[in-house]
């Protein structure tokens, strides 16, 4: 006689489960089992993943789920097949529509309704009540499911070891006798080995928001509930053989599998009946004609039709049109969007619209893709203005239907440092504790060290807080939530709750299913990733304004059909502040370098600076022989087709993992597991697996050590930021369109930028300063003259328009307010009351003032507010519109506002000042002290001691530089690049984190147009800022200790007058600098 | 006659009384912090933390990033006022009047006071002193009004007396947050230019009423003495104990039983006056030739009830020493509880909120020591030696309720007692087994029932339990510690049921 067990709880039943669907699966395969039942609560979510762990294994995976009501014993069920499942899902999907996310509402009912060619288990309550009976409501709801699902209706029957056990299965005999019911043994399992029962225990505490030591009765008595070994069932059930027997039943008769699930395409995406080929055809030759006009060349035709043939011979059409229909929708909107993915650099992509990149311009990307061997779904991802995607997203709602389209689920995964705030506060310790010691996992490496730990004051070898790792990491990587992937949908011909179950997003008007990308991949699901890009919505301002201004029709493929020396040019210098993708400061030292003449450059200059690449060690390669300092030469023939294009260095995703089955003799698929395994740092078991055997299988076709060692190592940057080469050439393509506009329109492309903030990497401060650089005139905010955006303006001399700052730069203003001064802007205002008139409230006028924007009428800022704060009694209702009493006070002089007094309230208004650069007041201070002005850095010798001072722009620690920071610093002339070793930095962490001005002292390092200063000391020189809020010539007051004080004076005993000057002082005035990691 | 107010300001009060706990921390960088939205905010930081950046409003996690070494301490809500009302008590050495000023100041009304000090410069240098010598950093100021002595305390550059009727002169070139006003004007005032108080002092009341509102007229005026602003003093809380003094030194029993029926009487008057209960009380005898003899004793729930505490002293009187005599009786209650008076029942009172019941424990505690009688209530623990705990006071409510659905003995052992079992097959209960010599034959058994260990607690093995019962009818609770593969299970003996 043989058992299956039926009843297992995985971790996808959130705070229940204590291990993961794929660890119970190998366990059961250890101990035998051929079949597992997976009963997660409510939910079908982890199915996939069991499921995945099977496949090709000697296991079947039961489908199965506990349903949890709301008016009766939980059932679990198992759908027999396609049908039952279809059912299954459904009630499912109707149990999370009708409540909010994350919950389902079942009844008893909707049971009922949808329960054909499903097999129920009632499960019973885990004690008896004192008189060692069920309590009547159980008996009664069970009479009335027997009633209501016949003989597919089984009772639970568990030994877990509580008190009463023989009492409790006598009385369910005598149930299962009375009700015909047979009973069906399970052991409930929440875990796949006993020791799992700490976690689970925690997982518990987690759940219920206590502490492990406040949990009481809510935790489990015994570890019990582990998958046993069926002969251990056997034995516990001795008494009861037909409950073991009846698993075989239920098992036997549940045969659903989720191969059987067949994913098939909308019909809407063809027109007039043709089948989904004929119509991808003709709209791929329509389209062909359209972008190459009626002489297609031979070239391209003959690939079109070579492309056509394989999507067919793929059956891959649907998808290819159903991408098509999205992008054409955003076309008739005027939305511009752009498709990336090995799948959209295709001449059939390209036709359609889909993608902008020239096939014919370079290697066709595509034929890799069509490579027969790889059987693996087509991917494109479609990017769209970010500010109007979701219009894109409603029209596939509506013209689908929420029951037939959704989106991909992500499963939030739990984190180092969330695992340990959870497991910390379940174990009892205190909320200081615990960010103390997730402290010891600051800022990047995932590990939790043990130096950092003792570091922060805690004894590693304590039993409780080891106790508490422990936990901490396994429970690293449970999944935690269901979230909504970024914009994969799925798309389906028949009801979607038929193949998932389906969930209210928590945005409104969004529905989700609960699988995430993988599980959808394996179930070949084909889904279309909707994303959001801020640079189209800035591209699409930049085109907007330039029709609007210099009345040109630009697009993004009329743009790149050009390659122009100009834009590569500025490009080359590292002038791309504001430019898409290769604007940070490490894009922005290799340019120079890498000097890109053509777009393939570019695609490389976005690939290169990646983790990926760095942790692998083939940047500097790769540069050396671009400059022809190292020969160009191929660890061997086979690779020498693969690294052909990137100067026999792999610099790309695909190509590592080409290596990886070209040199180490991967199966594709195994290749892909790679990838994937790299992208979850769970699986820490299986990467180290995988490292053994590439770098064994490379060696052993005689390959160097340390280049298997590096591709590997390439390979795990590459799982965390995947960059293949397909998406590095969409991207690069914006990178062009972008320093397109910057280079011959800077006025179009600051004011665009400065409308689709945030975005990117500057602020608003650094986008002006470089405008102003390439000779745009930049006017100041005005109440008459600025709209809610930026806007151009006839410019009175050079080559450029005007930008106009608008309301928008200023903080805290509203949008609903501006549009009330601007529709009663008939003519100019002529006095402050006039707008109050107009409905514009007091704060938002005082919040003008602050910014400046009463020029015009010929207020500075403290006059204007001086006349705002008077507002407060302005006659109303039927004296609206009269002078207010008391106007024209007379022989009330304010002090007069210095110029850098200004400076300083523009920036705490606008965050940029056009009017100075701060720093440029205290220029002669620094003098002084020897600092040279950033842009005089260049006409110094490499290696020269030197010093600079700015304030910071940005901090940056990547991970893949071993602790150093990178800061850029900003003075009046320029932006100074700081290198600061690890061990500087530990010195002066706190110079380097609170300053805003920073002085360092340091070596000049001149590579080129590289210029960096390697810091070897910091100063915080802030308090030279504070002076620019005061009055010229005045000290800010410190206060001195009084008469009757004694005590030595102690100066830090002052209260800073203003809190203003205090901020200013901080630093938070100012940018406080943004950090990256 | 003419009024003169003192301000005291505290820069680091919280820190300061931290310090005087834990003297370690002085000179260390440390703040206290609280919740807030779902991130540790600093509430207060010492001196230390403040020279190294670390300012009141920052979050923790920013803190740290600057300073890495940064202690944190929980802040305790309320302790600011807390610790002023203790040192405006401290204060009233000095003055009848003293009022706290939170968040970190002190306000005493020094009016006809200073001159007994020798002038007011050594008057308010003996004070701020004096409280540097406890340990509190402070800064003082003198003058006709509390808003002037407040903003002199606070921003004074100068001097910190302002001589009587010159408050407008001394607070002109302060900046108008001495004014004690709302950050909104402040910050309005300052980007108006107005950076010191006499900027403004000189316009129009209407114009600044009109942009500022009322709070900056009135403040002014308060400051300048042209609007009166009242002071709440505090008032210190009386500690519970009575003193009887003895005109003729007491030797006899009847005596000190005379002596503690008075003083009794006295403090439960008090008592019952502020529905108040002792939970403990000492009674202190002084002897002429200077020994000092006590007898302390605890009651189970507040009490008031005079009869019933001098009977509980009454039974250890005989254990004072008169000797020569007694000159002084003290009686001191150092734990006080609140006891309201509950409406007595008509009938079937509750034996539990019987006060006799109360009473009568009380009495056998005071015969038979500390340790002799226990309430036990469940807790939330499967571990049967944890299952049970001994109450704190009768009154206290038990978190859970005894478990009826388990088989748990009437008898739990403290410690379990081996035993000698035969045992047929693994998960069974045993054959018979030999308790304190007696072998007794298992004729009915149930079980097993698997408690794990705490393992949050200690570690160790499992136990299988059995409710077992003999030919006699008795029923034990056995277990087996550990599994039954293990080379020799030991057995032992837990309870027994009734």
């Amino acid at each position: 006689m043989s058992y299956t067990e039926l009843q297992v709880t995985t971790n996808f039943s959130f705070l229940r489960g204590g291990s993961h669907p794929e660890e119970i699966v190998e366990q059961a395969i250890a101990l035998g089992y051929k079949e597992i039942g997976i009963t997660d609560r409510n939910t079908l979510a982890g199915i996939v993943r069991a499921h995945a762990a099977a496949r090709g294994r000697d296991i079947r995976i039961i489908v199965g789920c506990r349903l949890d009501l709301a008016d009766g014993p939980s059932l679990l069920a198992y759908p027999a097949d396609k049908n039952a499942y279809a059912r299954l899902s459904e009630l499912l999907s109707v149990g999370n529509l009708r409540t909010e996310k994350g919950k389902c509402v079942l009844y008893r009912e909707d049971v009922y309704l949808l329960s054909e060619g499903i097999r129920f288990i009632a499960v019973p309550p885990p004690l008896l009540n004192a008189s060692y009976r069920f309590d009547a409501d159980f008996t009664q709801a069970l009479e009335a499911y027997k009633e209501a699902l016949g003989n597919r209706l089984y009772l639970a029957a568990n030994r877990s070891y509580q008190a009463n056990d023989n009492k409790r299965l006598y009385r369910l005999a005598q149930l299962s006798e009375r009700l015909g019911i047979p009973l069906v043994a399970t052991n409930d399992v929440h875990y796949h080995i006993p020791e799992r029962r700490e976690l689970q225990d925690v997982l518990t505490c987690i759940r219920e928001k206590c502490t492990i030591h406040e949990a009481g009765f809510r935790l489990h008595q015994n570890a019990e509930r582990y998958l046993k070994p069926q002969k251990e069932m056997l034995r516990l059930f001795a008494q009861y053989p037909e409950a073991i027997a009846n698993t075989q039943e239920i098992a036997a008769a549940s045969l659903f599998s989720l191969d059987s699930l067949e994913y098939v395409y909308p019909e809407e995406i063809c027109s007039e009946g043709r089948k989904p080929q004929e119509e991808l055809v003709l709209r791929t030759w329509e389209g062909a004609a359209e972008r190459f006009g009626n002489n297609i060349p031979d070239k391209v035709a003959a690939q079109i039709r070579e492309e056509l043939t394989f999507i067919e011979r793929k059956n891959y059409a649907s998808y290819f049109l159903t991408v098509y229909d999205f992008v054409r929708f955003a076309r008739e909107r005027n939305i511009l969007c752009q498709g990336r993915g090995s799948a959209a650099n295709s001449v059939v992509c390209y036709c359609l619209g889909i993608t902008s990149v020239d096939p014919t311009k370079f290697r066709l990307l595509f034929a890799r893709f069509m490579s027969d061997a790889r059987d693996e779904a087509p991917d494109i991802d479609v990017d769209f203005e970010h500010e109007r995607r979701e219009e894109v997203m409603q029209y596939i709602f509506e013209k689908y239907g929420r029951d037939r389209a959704a989106i991909v689920a992500t499963v939030t995964q739990v984190h180092s440092k969330g695992a340990i705030r959870d497991v910390g506060k379940a174990m009892g310790l205190s909320q200081d504790a615990i960010s103390r010691l997730s402290g010891s996992v600051f800022w990047f490496s995932e590990d939790i060290n043990r130096e950092k730990i003792i570091e922060n004051g805690f004894n590693p070898d304590d039993a409780h807080l080891k106790k508490t790792m422990e936990l901490t990491h396994q429970y690293i990587g449970f999944p935690r939530q269901l979230g909504q992937h970024t914009g994969g949908f799925v798309i389906t011909r028949e009801k979607l709750f038929h193949l998932c179950p389906i969930l209210n997003a928590r945005m409104e008007n969004r529905t989700c299913i609960e699988w995430n990308k993988d599980d959808i991949e394996t179930l070949g699901f084909l889904k279309v990733d909707v994303l959001a890009l801020g640079m189209l919505t800035c591209i699409r301002k930049a085109f907007d304004l330039a029709k609007e201004h210099y009345g040109k029709e630009l697009s993004i493929a009329e743009i790149n059909k050009t390659e122009e020396p100009a834009v590569y040019e500025m490009i080359s210098h590292a002038d791309t502040v504001g430019v898409f993708q290769i604007e940070s400061r490490a894009q922005m030292s290799m340019l120079p370098r890498l000097r890109p003449k053509c777009f393939y450059d570019l695609v490389i200059e976005v690939a290169i600076v990646r983790p990926g690449p760095i942790q692998g060690d083939m940047v500097h390669p790769y540069l050396r022989r671009r400059t022809n300092k190292e020969p160009v030469t191929y660890p061997s023939k086979e690779l020498e087709e693969i690294l052909g294009r990137t100067l026999g260095v792999p610099l790309f995703q695909e190509q590592a993992m080409e290596i990886a089955i070209v040199a180490a003799g991967f199966t594709p698929a195994e290749a892909d597991q790679l990838r994937r395994s790299m992208a979850t740092f769970k699986a820490k078991g299986m990467v180290s697996r995988f490292e053994k055997k590439l770098v064994e299988g490379m060696v052993s076709r005689g390959y160097d050590e340390t280049f298997a060692k590096r591709v590997f190592r390439q390979l795990e940057g590459f799982g965390s930021y995947g960059f293949p080469e397909s998406h590095a050439a969409s991207f690069a393509l914006l990178v062009y369109v972008s320093s397109w506009i910057k280079c011959y329109y800077p006025d179009v492309f600051a004011c665009a930028l400065l409308n689709s903030m945030p975005m990117g990497f500057y602020q608003p401060a650094q986008i002006v300063i470089d405008a102003r650089k390439h000779g745009v005139e930049m006017r100041e905010v005005d109440v008459n003259y600025s709209g809610w955006d930026n806007t151009l303006e006839e410019g009175t001399s050079g080559r450029y328009h005007a930008v106009r700052l608008g309301f928008r730069q200023i903080s805290g203003l509203k949008e609903n307010d501006m549009q009330l001064l601007l529709a009663a802007r008939q003519q100019l205002f002529q006095s402050v009351a006039q707008l109050s008139d107009a409905g514009v409230p007091a704060a938002a006028l005082e919040k003008l003032a602050d910014a400046d924007a009463f020029r015009s009428l010929g207020l500075d800022r403290r006059q204007a507010l001086w006349e705002v704060s008077a507002l407060a009694d302005k006659p109303g209702g039927m004296f609206t519109g009269q002078s207010p009493e008391g106007a024209g006070e007379i022989g009330i002089e304010l002090p007069a506002m210095s110029l850098s007094e200004h400076v300083v309230h523009d920036y705490a208004a606008l965050a940029l000042s056009l009017k100075a650069h701060p720093v440029s007041f205290v220029r002669s201070r620094l003098a002084v002290l020897n600092i040279t002005p950033a842009n005089e850095l260049s006409g110094l010798k490499n290696g020269m001691p030197v010093r600079v001072a700015g304030l910071i722009l940005v901090r940056q620690r990547p991970g893949t530089a071993k602790g150093v920071c990178f800061i850029t610093i900003e003075d009046e002339t320029g932006c100074a690049n700081l290198v600061v070793w690890q061990q500087t930095f530990d010195k002066y962490r706190k110079e380097i984190i609170q300053s805003a001005l920073l002085m360092v002292e340091g070596t000049l390092q001149i590579e080129g147009e590289v210029i960096h200063v390697v810091a070897t000391k910091c100063f915080n020189l802030s308090v030279l800022l504070r002076e620019l809020g005061t009055p010229a010539g005045e000290e800010p007051p410190l206060m001195t200790t009084s008469r009757a004080d004694e005590k030595e004076a102690d100066d830090q005993s002052y209260k800073t007058r203003d809190k203003r000057v205090q901020q200013a002082a901080q630093g938070e005035l100012f940018f406080g600098g943004r950090n990256f990691r | 006659m003419a009024k003169r107010y003192a301000a005291i300001w505290f820069p680091h009060l919280i820190t300061d009384r931290i310090v005087r706990r834990l003297p370690e921390l002085r000179g260390q960088p440390f703040v206290l912090a609280a919740p807030e939205h779902g991130r540790m905010v600093i509430r207060a930081a010492s001196l230390k933390a403040e020279q190294c950046g670390v300012r009141t409003g920052m979050a923790i996690a920013d803190a740290r990033a600057a300073l890495p070494g940064l202690q944190v301490i929980d802040h305790i809500p309320g302790l600011e006022q807390k610790l002023l009302c203790w040192l405006a008590e401290w204060c009233l050495r000095f003055t009848p009047i003293a009022g706290i000023d939170l968040p970190d100041g002190l306000l005493l009304d020094t009016s006809g006071c200073a001159h007994l000090w020798g002038g007011e410069e050594r008057y308010l240098g003996d004070i701020l002193a004096k409280l540097r010598q406890l340990g509190f950093d402070c800064r003082g100021g003198m003058a006709d009004t509390i808003g002037a002595a407040w903003a002199i305390s606070r921003y004074g550059r100068t001097g910190c007396i302002i001589a009587p009727g010159e408050q407008l002169q001394a607070i002109m070139p302060l900046p108008p947050a001495a004014l004690r006003l709302s950050s909104n004007i402040t910050e309005k005032l300052q980007k108006l230019g107005l950076y010191e108080i006499g900027n403004f002092t000189k316009m129009p009341r209407r114009a600044l009423h009109r942009r500022f509102g009322q709070q900056l007229i009135s403040r002014l005026d308060q400051a300048l003495g042209q609007e009166f602003e009242p002071l709440q003093p505090v008032q210190p809380v009386q500690p519970y104990a009575e003193r009887l003094p003895c005109p003729e030194p007491i030797r006899t029993a009847t005596g000190i039983e005379i002596a503690l029926q008075q003083l009794l009487e006295m403090l439960c008057r008090r008592l019952a006056a502020e529905e108040k209960g002792l939970r403990r009380a000492v009674f202190k005898s002084y002897r002429i030739d200077g020994n000092v003899q006590q007898i302390t004793i605890g009651t189970s729930r507040p009490s008031h009830n005079v009869a019933h505490l001098f009977r509980l002293f009454d039974i250890r009187i005989s254990s004072l020493e008169p000797d020569l005599g007694f000159e002084l009786f003290l009686l001191e209650a150092p734990v006080v509880e609140s006891a309201t008076a509950a409406q007595e029942a008509l009938w079937h009172s509750n034996s539990v909120n019987d006060d006799k019941l109360a009473e009568l424990v009380d009495r056998l505690v005071c015969r038979l020591g500390d340790r002799s009688v226990f309430r036990y209530l469940p807790a939330e623990h499967y571990w049967p030696e944890r299952s049970a705990r001994a109450a704190a006071s009768l009154d206290e409510k038990p978190a859970t309720e005894w478990r009826v659905d388990l088989p748990r003995p009437v008898h739990l052992l403290p410690k379990p007692e081996p035993v000698e079992v035969a045992v047929p097959l693994p998960d069974y209960p045993p054959m018979h087994f030999r308790y304190n010599g007696m072998l007794h034959r298992v004729r009915k058994a149930d079980g097993p029932e698997r408690i794990e260990q705490e393992w949050w607690l200690q570690r160790g093995e499992y136990r299988d339990y059995y409710a077992v019962e003999d030919e006699a009818g008795r029923r034990y609770w056995l277990f087996r510690s550990g599994h039954y593969g293990a080379t020799t299970p030991r057995w032992f003996l837990h309870g027994f049921f009734a």
